[in-house]
């Protein structure tokens, strides 16, 4: 039996070849993109699982304003070292704490012997309990000693081959400079780990043991921020230890507070409060502190890929309804010869599963396909085979599989084998009359959803010409940033190559943005107002607007003492009208007066969804902080590679030891839209695959239509009617469909649109233009592709079709 | 076999309701060859779907094989056609992705009869009617005779004891028409399977034993042919 149902299914594949190759395609369409989201999902989910342990670790989070980017208070996992000794001593749940600081990002040169130095950016600096508490596999050396002298450092294996070229690499001995001004320090490797099998929060090539991590800052006022985490025993009570946890930091800032003479009330007000709590590492990756988890970004994403994978299931109902009219002889005859309903409708569900079973197969090649572009758009590293949850995947899989399945042979199964056998066996069958309302709505959703996403594409882009035409307010051209502190020898050297226009240094500039929320008294009221720290000419070097007053100059001594530039919306913030006014800066008790002596364009430093703060700039070291890893460049002209390696020369004399890394502002200025970019590159291929699955199941419908209606078509020619008319009388229905779809995707798109807008500090008013111009595009396609189908019918020789059956 | 008793059928159109059969009361018996008879519309059609319990009388008591088969529920109708009952149509209704052989093998799978036997019995049907050499080709390779032969050694194949045809030569010419009927006389004397017909046709009728004449949903005439005789 199954074997013969087997046999029909495929004949009958074989006969409607057509409608089988766009069933499969829609399906394809729609699990490919499944199943790349599914991958995602995964890999994401993997994160820090390389060790049963790891469920034991937490990770220590703070609230704190320092370092923040608004200047409010968050939960930050940079905390203050010394809670970590705390924690030790007061949680006995804790059996190991380790503290580690990430070392600065823009990397580390790393120098082997006389070779040249090379820039690594993923090195920890770790205390002696790092592996206590992480269980990593130690493939050379011991993990009970590795890091236990200072000067130590234990490499992952994929570090060691880069470094190296060799996994004997014990006993050697690299020098490390965490700076281009730093003089370096040697340190010896004793130990080599492997590299664990899924993805890390904590990621890592090296960590380095320097011994600096072991002891804390003295004094209570003085506090050093880096990651602490904590190994717990087995089983531990969660609400009872974060109680634990909360009163323990609490006694210590009250303590704190009273060696300081501060008091503890004055500072904890409003919005501010302390706290301190535990967050399992593996729940890390899903909530990052101080930005959106993956989840939440991948959102839309999946909202887009469910919507898809639905479209191309309602393509495979609609058009497995179509033929059931060829199959309902089938089905009355086998009813007659004693079929029980359910064999029947296994035999359907059986053929939806051999096409889910094509398409699924043809998506996973199609998704090993593409896995290399889609880790690229994602930046990150995915296989399908080599995937270390390949069985788990394949039960999900396998669960795709069956809902699919399921939802698209379903209903077709269902309405073939209920229909009834005298009907079908007189040839009075009434043709699926039953399911045209559920086709129609299934029709509509399609189209709901095409347009929504036509209006959508619409709506982002407009919105992204309006971001990459709007002015930056500074110029990004001819201008590159060294990433290293300013010395004031090494720019003066630069400010000699021919060629460079402007050698200067700022704490915020696109890609390197470090705010510093100060607090300042103008007209005796206080405000907390962003500052930056430039040097003279960095205003001029950026390329800023001055809208009044004047930028600094060398010509006013003043300049390095208190005189400030303002950005417009710090000046509208104090309340307008700023030229030559003074405001008044408190720092560590002493009172310093500021002079504002110009007001620049706000200019963008971060992406356009962020709003451009108030900010004061200002030349003075006093009372802000210099800390810094800019030296901007500008040039004279466009052609700046020649100057480059001049300039590249002169580092060399001065850093031997550590390589020179730039970026260029228009590359960091791109990097701030990228990710709206790659959303909008995302929408557009799903817009254009749902726009196209949505013409499938129309001209299926189309043709299913005509079909059915092809007695009445053949009697009103004979009665006179012409070609057009009859192609008119049927598209009339369809495009009272699409318009009805229409009607009701604007507001839809209209409110998520509107929301993808508001995310947008600077954006577009909504546009009228993309929901004309989806309702125009969606009715002139639907139009050409129900009139072909009309032609098919109409031009039909009518004989035929009022033949007796 | 069959027991009719008082059997009516109406649609009620608006209040007023068009009868297709009324008060039709009759007996067949194990053996007979009943052809039903009359002129379009007198509602022979229906009659043979309610005799084949595809169509459930408005009214009426119907008993086959001494069951009471009105509002009989679908597992147990479905037994009888598995087991008592074989259709053969006008259009043949041959499954069109099937091969003769299969199609004739198909009533023996939902009876679940072993593989062995379903071999053996397809091939002596095959067999019987001389379509061996034409088993592995579609329906729509064979003429229309060819094709309703095949139709009637589906009936046949799961040894029914009653064949329902249903204008069974009205789309074939005359001489496949009387090899139709001949084959329908002869199962009918040797192995003694019912059989009910209906048929427009004078001739055909005359091939059985008895012409039940249906004139606007009424029994006029109940001839036996062997009285006329």
């Amino acid at each position: 039996m199954f074997k013969l149902n087997l046999k029909i299914a495929f004949r009958n594949l074989l006969k409607n070849r057509g409608y089988a190759v766009v069933n499969v395609l829609g399906l394809v369409f729609g699990l490919t993109s499944f199943l790349l989201l599914l991958m995602y999902i995964n890999h994401e989910q993997d994160y820090d699982r390389w060790d049963s342990g790891l469920s034991n670790v937490y990770q220590v989070r703070e609230r704190h304003d320092f370092f923040s980017p608004d200047g409010k208070q968050h939960w930050q996992y940079g905390i203050d070292s010394k809670i970590a000794g705390l924690l030790k001593k007061s949680i006995p749940q804790f059996r190991q704490v380790t503290k580690v600081s990430v070392l600065w990002r823009n990397g580390t040169a790393i120098k082997i012997g006389q070779s040249e130095p090379i820039l690594m950016n993923d090195l920890l600096e770790v205390d002696s309990l790092f592996f206590k508490v992480f269980p990593y596999k130690f493939l050379k050396g011991v993990q009970k000693t590795a890091v236990s002298e200072p000067n130590t450092m234990v490499l992952k294996e994929s570090a060691a081959k880069k470094l190296f070229g060799t996994l004997d690499v014990l006993g050697k001995h690299v020098k490390v400079l965490r700076w281009s001004s730093d003089e370096g320090k040697t340190y010896q490797v004793k130990g080599l780990i492997a590299d664990p099998s899924t993805p890390e929060s904590l990621s890592f090539g090296a960590v380095l043991h320097s011994g600096e991590r072991e002891k804390d800052p003295e004094g209570p006022g003085s506090t050093n921020y880096c990651q602490v985490y904590a190994l717990a025993g087995d089983q531990i009570d969660t609400t009872a230890v974060a109680k634990a946890v909360q009163k323990t930091y609490i006694d210590y800032k009250k303590s704190t507070f009273a060696a300081l003479k501060t008091s503890y009330d004055d500072y904890y007000k409003g919005e501010m409060f302390p706290g301190l709590k535990v967050v399992p590492l593996q729940q890390v990756h899903a909530d990052p502190p101080l930005s959106k988890s993956w989840l939440e970004k991948v959102k839309p994403i999946i909202g887009l890929t469910v919507f898809l994978l639905l479209v191309s299931v309602i393509n495979f109902v609609n058009l497995a309804t179509v033929q059931s009219v060829q199959r309902a002889k089938e089905v009355g005859v086998k009813k007659v010869l004693g079929a029980y309903k359910r064999s029947l409708l296994m035999q359907f569900l059986l053929e939806a599963a051999i096409l889910s079973s094509v398409a699924l197969v043809i998506s996973i090649a199609l998704t090993e396909l593409l896995l290399p572009v889609f880790g690229r758009h994602f930046e990150i590293e995915m296989t399908f085979w080599n995937n270390s949850r390949l069985w788990s995947l394949m039960i999900q899989l396998g669960a795709v599989f069956v809902v699919v399945t399921l939802l698209s042979g379903f209903y077709p199964a269902l309405v073939l084998s209920n229909c009834n056998p005298v009907d079908v066996l007189k040839g009075t069958y009434e043709r699926g009359l039953k399911g045209v309302a559920l086709r129609n709505g299934l029709l509509v959703l399609q189209f709901v959803i095409a347009v929504t996403f036509i209006i959508g594409i619409g709506v982002m882009f407009l919105q992204s010409s309006y971001v990459a035409h709007k002015n930056p307010g500074f110029e990004p051209d001819r201008l590159i940033n060294i990433k290293t502190s300013y010395q004031e020898d090494l720019a003066e050297k630069i400010r000699r190559v021919p060629g460079v226009k402007y050698v200067a240094t700022t704490t915020q500039v696109m890609g390197n943005v470090f705010n510093v929320p100060r607090e300042i008294t103008y007209k005796s009221k206080d405000y907390k107002l962003n500052t930056v720290t430039v040097t003279m000419d960095a205003l001029q070097a950026l390329g800023t607007q001055l809208v009044v007053g004047r930028l600094f100059s060398r010509a006013y001594a003043q300049d390095t003492l208190n005189a400030v530039v303002l950005n417009e919306a710090a000046a509208k913030l104090l309340g307008g009208h700023m030229l030559g006014q003074q405001y008044v800066l408190k720092d560590e008790g002493e009172k310093h007066t500021f002079q504002v002596v110009g007001i620049i364009k706000d200019y963008h430093n971060e992406g356009f969804d962020k709003e451009i703060l108030p900010t004061i700039y200002k030349a003075s070291s006093r009372g802000g902080t210099s800390s810094t890893n800019n030296l901007l460049i500008r040039f004279e002209n466009e052609n700046y590679q020649q100057t480059i390696s001049l300039i590249e020369a002169e580092w060399k004399k001065k850093y031997p030891d550590y390589p020179m890394v730039y970026t260029a502002a228009e590359s960091a200025f791109q990097d701030a839209l990228k990710a709206d970019r790659r959303f909008i590159e995302m929408v557009t291929v799903f817009s254009f695959i749902s726009v196209a699955l949505s013409l499938l199941g129309l001209f299926a419908l189309a043709a299913f239509v005509s079909k059915r209606r092809t007695k009445e078509i053949a009697i009103r020619k004979i009665l006179g009617a012409s070609d057009l008319q009859i192609i008119r009388m049927l598209n009339r229905s369809f495009l009272i469909l699409v318009l009805f779809a229409n009607v009701i995707s604007w507001p839809i798109a209209y409110v998520l649109t509107n929301k993808w807008l508001s995310g947008f500090a600077y954006r577009i008013d909504m546009p009228v233009f993309p929901f004309i111009l989806a309702t125009l595009l969606s009715l002139t396609v639907a139009l050409l592709t129900v009139s072909l189908q009309a032609k098919k019918a109409a031009v039909s020789d009518p004989v035929n079709a009022l033949k007796y059956e | 076999m069959i027991e009719l008793k008082n059997i009516e059928k109406y649609y009620a159109n608006k209040g007023v309701k068009s009868y297709i059969l009324r008060h039709v009361s009759t007996s067949i018996k194990q053996g007979e060859f009943v052809s039903i008879m009359g002129p379009s519309g007198a509602g022979k059609s229906t009659l043979l779907n309610i005799l084949g319990m595809l169509e459930e009388p408005t009214y009426g008591a119907y008993e086959f094989m001494g069951e009471d088969v009105v509002s009989l529920n679908e597992r147990k109708r479905i037994e009888l056609y598995r087991n008592h009952i074989g259709f053969v149509f006008q259009a043949y209704h041959l499954i069109d992705e099937m091969t003769v052989a299969e199609n004739i093998e198909a009533p023996l799978l939902y009876k679940k009869v072993s593989s062995a036997e379903r071999k053996s019995r397809v091939a002596d049907v095959l067999d019987r009617f001389n379509m061996v050499a034409k088993k592995d080709l579609f329906p729509n390779q064979l003429s229309g005779g060819q094709q309703q032969l095949v139709g009637i050694a589906r009936a046949l194949v799961a040894q029914p004891s009653i064949i329902l045809a249903d204008e069974p030569t009205g789309n074939l010419q005359s001489p496949q028409a009387l090899q139709i009927m001949e084959l329908f006389k002869k199962l009918n004397e040797e192995e003694n399977i019912t059989i009910i017909q209906v048929t427009h046709s004078e001739v055909n009728a005359a091939y059985g034993s008895r012409i039940l004449h249906l004139l606007d949903g009424v029994i006029k005439e109940d001839l036996s042919l062997q009285q006329v005789i």
